[in-house]
């Protein structure tokens, strides 16, 4: 994958079938600047993708990565159990190669955190 | 269809205590109740912690006293905005945590701890830490909180009245204080002048929107 001389990649954006966004069922293709987070690119080309801190703590955000490679430099909230899950907050993620997100994943994390006994998912899930 | 009956507010038997049309006439309206009471328990975590963090960020601005006063506002109105939604949670038929460990984990927003690490008697290593370190939390902690109750707004809008006057008169103060450090952090790390366009409160955190509803004097 070569860089580009602007430092912009393409990230594709795959809503679910199943989500409750307005989007619902699309595929949105999103020229994302290497110093922008997914959602904040989202948001200002008119797709509303969920969050809610934008640091990188709730998890309101969560997407999983299909292809690519992003990073989390200023995540409050992120480790390598979520990484290697799949799992990125588009509210901090910064693409570092074309990628593709399938985003409205916040259960599935929620989920996979209360399996590894971490917050927020222990303490929502938790028995 | 008949799943929809079930749950209309007008399928509420006289005297059946085991429903709410409280909460039934959210459902109606196409929000989920219990969906929005969990979200709530979350926005109103966040409130807690930073109560208790900037009790510790005050602490630090040492010499500082407007800094000082300021924070105190915002770390009030912030008990003032828990104080001001817990009822709320119990109406929709939730309650806090038992485990105030669990309520932590679960706020919304991020720890705002002081900015230093601990030294090795357990207190905090003070010799770097900086004033525009502390105001820099402080104003990240707000901006988290304005993006949070503008969540519940749009949650409620339109749905739910009562959580929705909550959300707006907490979002009120949220945007006040980070107007408030906006203009402290630009003054102190790149003397600017970036007026907040008001000043402290009368009382110490008098949280002028969000005590209108006062349930109790000491609130
Ligand atoms: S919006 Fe909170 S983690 Fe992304
Ligand atoms: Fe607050
Ligand atoms: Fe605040």
């Amino acid at each position: 994958m070569t860089r580009r001389a602007n430092a912009t990649w393409t990230v594709t954006v795959v809503v679910p079938d199943e989500s409750s966004l307005d989007a619902a069922g699309e595929t949105v293709e999103l020229e994302v600047a290497e110093h922008e987070t997914i959602l904040a690119a989202a948001r200002s080309a008119g797709v509303w993708l969920p969050a809610d801190c934008q640091q990188g703590w709730c998890i309101t955000c969560a997407a999983r990565l299909v292809e690519g490679d992003v990073v989390h430099p200023s995540a409050r909230r992120y480790d390598d159990g979520d990484r290697e899950a799949g799992f990125v907050l588009t509210c901090t993620a910064k693409p570092r190669a074309d990628t593709t997100v399938v985003v409205d994943q916040y259960d599935d994390l929620l989920e996979h955190r209360a399996d590894r006994g971490k917050p927020p998912g222990n303490a929502k899930l938790g028995d | 269809m008949s799943d929809e009956k079930e749950h209309a507010s007008s399928g509420v038997e006289p005297g059946d205590t085991s429903k709410r049309v409280g909460m039934e006439v959210i459902r109606e309206r196409g929000v989920d109740p219990e969906e929005l009471r969990e979200k709530l328990v979350d926005a109103i975590g966040a409130e807690f912690t930073t109560y208790y963090y900037y009790t510790n960020l005050r602490m630090h601005l040492a010499g500082e006293e407007d800094y000082k006063e300021i924070t105190e506002d915002a770390r009030l109105e912030d008990r003032a905005h828990f104080e001001l939604v817990v009822p709320r949670v119990y109406e929709l038929e939730g309650s806090l945590p038992n485990d105030i460990r669990e309520f932590a984990d679960r706020a919304s927003c991020p720890d705002a701890e002081v900015p230093t690490p601990m030294d090795d008697d357990g207190g905090f290593d003070t010799e770097d830490l900086e004033v525009e370190d502390i105001l820099e939390v402080l104003l990240e902690a707000e901006r988290c909180a304005i993006r949070t109750w503008s969540e519940i707004c749009d949650m409620t809008r339109g749905a739910d009245p009562r959580t929705y006057d909550m959300a707006q008169r907490i979002l009120n103060e949220e945007i006040d204080h980070e107007a408030w450090f906006i203009e402290l952090l630009s003054k102190e790390r790149d003397g600017e002048i970036n007026p907040a366009g008001h000043f402290a409160r009368g009382e110490p955190g008098d949280a002028p929107y969000s005590t209108n509803n006062r349930f109790n004097d000491s609130a």
